[in-house]
């Protein structure tokens, strides 16, 4: 069971779950955002509609900014593995090493030297390099979620290491460790989810304007693209790419799905509870309300199918915050289901030509957009929660990992550090962000104003 | 093949100081070179739209040195715990100042965010010097090569010391009037006008004031490493090293005084990676040397991977290499050219 004093590796949880948390709420619509400035831009470049031209340019003024912060949010995620995690990082540098450091070098390098470019460089690249820009944008940013992905799906269903005379892991197979089935099925349901979050983020400017009767032919646009989005990706999300993600979870991680469903006892028929409170004390489900067998159903395809339960486990495998860890992975199922039922509506009436009208609907597409952002940060503390007490699941403890020479006086000293300049960065954030969207997109033709000749 | 890595690293790390160092020396001139809220901007726009790209050198670096010597990082990151958090916060703080400090067209908040870019780029500058002056002089490894160093201790040069003692600060000063007079050579080339005018006075009078610095430096190590001096004349690449640093400080400084301005911030280029790519020949194979004893110090043998995860390593990273110079071409192709107060600033430009 978990203390928090005894657990040298506490503040060091404590302050990465703190920042890959804080920095992930950037890079979700950072990746979200960019297919559709590359969509909006290839609209222009075929049609040689301005509009196209105007939400590229809003849409890259924010995704500007949300870049920027990510970026400077990301730095310290690298940094970490080496300062807080050497244990960690002596024992898997080998493997997880090359995934970062092919990150950097096919990833950042590309984003890092197109994002000036796409957001400040319309007129000095020209309609067709500016594109081109913004296609490397977008691929930079899959490609370094890719990477961080397969390195997280090492950690959660280690392939292609060999181990080495001294202790340590190296890789045997590159292939195999980045064609990882786990990084497949991890990337598909993790980039749908950040398609989610851009998709209700643009829908949800759209629905202000509207709502405000400002900028009628841009808000159409965000409505309608953002809804017809958002729909395919809360549907796929769920189905295929959750359901497979939860059925690798139960075949390979079988005490993991225990926990997450609050399943102490095993058995055939096992159920989904609907509304219930894990009482790991009294090893039940309190207040349970259970939809008979559908868990059986749907980790292993048959009603009758055995699903394990905690109790066959010794205690000290069981991951350490249950109650924290089955309702994150509720509340993520909870809020997919609403995002779909929400952008089905939503699309319904906007295949009626009722969308810009509905008022009370836009309200909710206004207001809606904090919750993908939640639903993703429950779906990764479901991932890493459901981890423990593991680092690499099966080969290394994640009290192991720690730094043991660091001090807990200089981790709370750099958590209190963090704390303070991120609540600092996320105010300036939403201040410029608020400000770019009360501006609102630009109505003039920029082509209209005087051109400057390339030097 | 460890060997190989060794130079790919060093190589990746000096890339990181030439670039970004140029950065760090505009940002430290900002207030001097440029006066009124135009001609900062016009620094800003001189740094140009690829400063993320210089940055993304360092980040890169980190995850080389993760794949293929691991337990290096491990020791020195966990080691340097809290230097390399104050080294992060500034990255954010520079990040910031660079990003958002041209999106308000107001007084304060650009003169906020000029705050900011020059303290951030003076500490960055201050703390990478110190770093390479703990590197040169190496850590209290112990037998499982793990140490933890406190900043600050007594401010003695021998014994207990901290990570910043007078060898380490006299390092640090030296980098940042280098770096200083790098950014002022860049400014020189990429600026014109008063920016201009300043940015030449100063990168004359920066490059003759590191000079005897760097012999103070030079001495100091000499006292603090005296084991390193004895195999430095018996190493080609050091003497390889030291030809390069004389012909490049040949072409800068024949550069500063004939106005050629690109011969100049070639050979300040060349001046630094000469520099820094001798002292990684001299301490090579030791990458952090043990102040207690000699045989707990991390050598390249003894912290690199596994050989099959270095000849994996090594087939994707030439590629890598090949497209970002790619990248690194095309966008530079387009931004050459002086920056002017003038000019229609979309952002960087």
């Amino acid at each position: 069971m978990y203390h928090a004093a005894s657990d040298p590796a506490f503040w060091s949880r404590l302050q990465f779950g703190f920042t890959i948390t804080y920095h992930y709420l950037f890079p979700q619509l950072t990746m979200g955002l960019a297919w559709f400035l590359v969509w909006w831009k290839w609209r222009a470049l075929r049609t040689g509609d301005e509009t196209y031209n105007q939400a590229t340019r809003f849409w890259a003024k924010i995704f500007g900014l949300n870049f920027a912060v990510g970026v400077v949010t990301g730095i310290p995620m690298e940094f970490q593995f080496g300062t807080n995690w050497a244990g960690f990082s002596r024992y898997a540098g080998g493997v997880i090493g090359q995934t970062l450091a092919m990150e950097g070098m096919f990833a950042f390098f590309l984003e890092s030297a197109f994002i000036g470019a796409l957001i400040w460089g319309e007129k000095r690249l020209g309609p067709r390099y500016h594109f081109l820009a913004a296609v490397a944008v977008a691929t930079g940013s899959w490609l370094s979620g890719y990477f961080i992905l397969v390195t997280n799906a090492f950690m959660q269903h280690p392939v292609g290491y060999l181990q080495s005379p001294d202790g340590s892991l190296g890789i045997d197979s590159l292939t195999a460790f980045l064609l990882n089935p786990w990084a497949m099925v991890q990337f598909a349901h993790n980039q749908l989810a950040a398609l989610v979050t851009g998709s209700f983020v643009v829908t949800a400017v759209g629905a202000f304007y509207a709502l405000r009767e400002v900028h009628p032919v841009q808000s159409r646009l965000y409505l309608r693209t953002g809804t017809l989005v958002a729909l395919i990706s809360s549907i796929l999300v769920a189905f295929p790419s959750g359901d497979q993600q939860a059925k690798l979870v139960g075949n390979h991680q079988p005490v993991t799905l225990a926990a997450m469903e609050g399943k102490f006892v095993g058995g055939p028929m096992a159920g989904v509870s609907v509304i219930g409170q894990p009482n790991v004390k009294e090893r039940r489900l309190d207040n349970p309300i259970e939809v008979p067998g559908a868990l059986s159903f749907l980790a292993y395809g048959t009603f009758q199918s055995y699903v394990h339960g905690l109790e066959e486990y010794p205690e000290d495998t069981w991951p350490d915050n249950i109650e924290l860890l089955y309702y994150s992975f509720h509340l993520m199922i909870t809020l997919g289901t609403l995002f779909i039922l929400l952008m089905t509506y939503a699309s319904f009436e906007n295949w009626r030509g009722r969308l810009l009208t509905n008022r009370g609907l836009l309200w909710v597409l206004m207001l809606a957009f904090p919750f993908p952002y939640i639903a993703n940060t429950l779906g990764w503390m479901t991932a890493e929660l459901g981890r423990q007490p593991w680092l690499i699941y099966g080969l290394m403890h994640t009290r192991d990992g720690v730094s043991k020479v660091v001090s807990a006086g200089d981790m709370v000293f750099t958590l209190i550090g963090f704390t303070g300049l991120y609540f600092v960065l996320g105010l300036l954030f939403l201040y410029l962000v608020g400000r770019e969207i009360a501006h609102g997109p630009e109505e003039a033709l920029i082509t209209d104003l005087p051109q400057e000749p390339h030097p | 093949m460890i060997e190989a890595w060794y130079i790919v690293v060093s190589f990746m790390l000096i890339m990181y100081v030439v670039l970004d160092g140029r950065n760090f020396g505009a940002g430290m001139l900002h207030w001097l070179v440029a006066k009124t809220p135009d001609e900062r901007r016009q620094v800003v726009a001189a740094i140009g739209p690829l400063w993320s790209w210089h940055e993304v050198w360092l980040l890169s670096f980190g995850g080389t040195l993760l794949a293929v010597f691991p337990r290096l990082l491990a020791s020195a990151f966990a080691g340097y715990y809290l230097a390399l958090f104050l080294i992060l916060w500034c990255f954010i703080l520079r990040g910031m100042a660079l990003e958002v400090g041209g999106h308000i067209n107001d007084r304060l908040w650009q003169g906020f965010w000029d705050f900011v870019f020059v303290v951030s780029s003076f500490l960055l500058a201050l703390l990478f010097g110190a770093a390479g002056g703990n590197v040169a002089r190496g850590a209290p490894l112990d037998a499982n090569g793990e140490f933890s160093m406190a900043f600050f201790t007594d401010f003695q040069v021998r014994g207990h010391v901290g990570l910043l003692d007078w060898y380490t600060v006299s390092v640090a000063v030296f980098a940042i009037v280098t770096l200083g007079a790098h950014g002022a050579t860049y400014l020189t080339l990429k600026t014109e006008g008063p920016v201009h005018d300043r940015s030449e006075s100063y990168a004359k009078r920066l490059w003759l004031l590191a000079i005897p610095l760097w012999m103070v430096v030079s001495v100091e190590t000499w006292f603090v490493r005296s084991d390193l001096t004895a195999g430095e004349l018996t190493n080609p690449a050091v003497w390889l090293g030291m030809l390069v640093i004389l012909f490049s400080a040949y072409v800068l400084g024949t550069g500063l005084k004939n106005r050629r301005e690109m011969r100049a911030f070639v050979g300040s280029n060349l001046l630094i990676a000469g520099l820094l790519a001798t002292g990684a020949a001299t301490i090579f194979p030791v990458m952090l040397h043990s102040t207690l004893a000699p045989e707990n110090s991390l050598t390249a043998y003894n912290v690199a991977s596994a050989p099959r995860s270095l000849y994996l390593a090594a087939l994707w990273w030439p590629v890598a290499l090949l497209f970002t110079a790619g990248y690194f071409i095309f966008i530079s192709r387009r931004y050459t050219g002086k920056v002017s107060v003038n000019r229609d600033n979309q952002g960087f430009y």
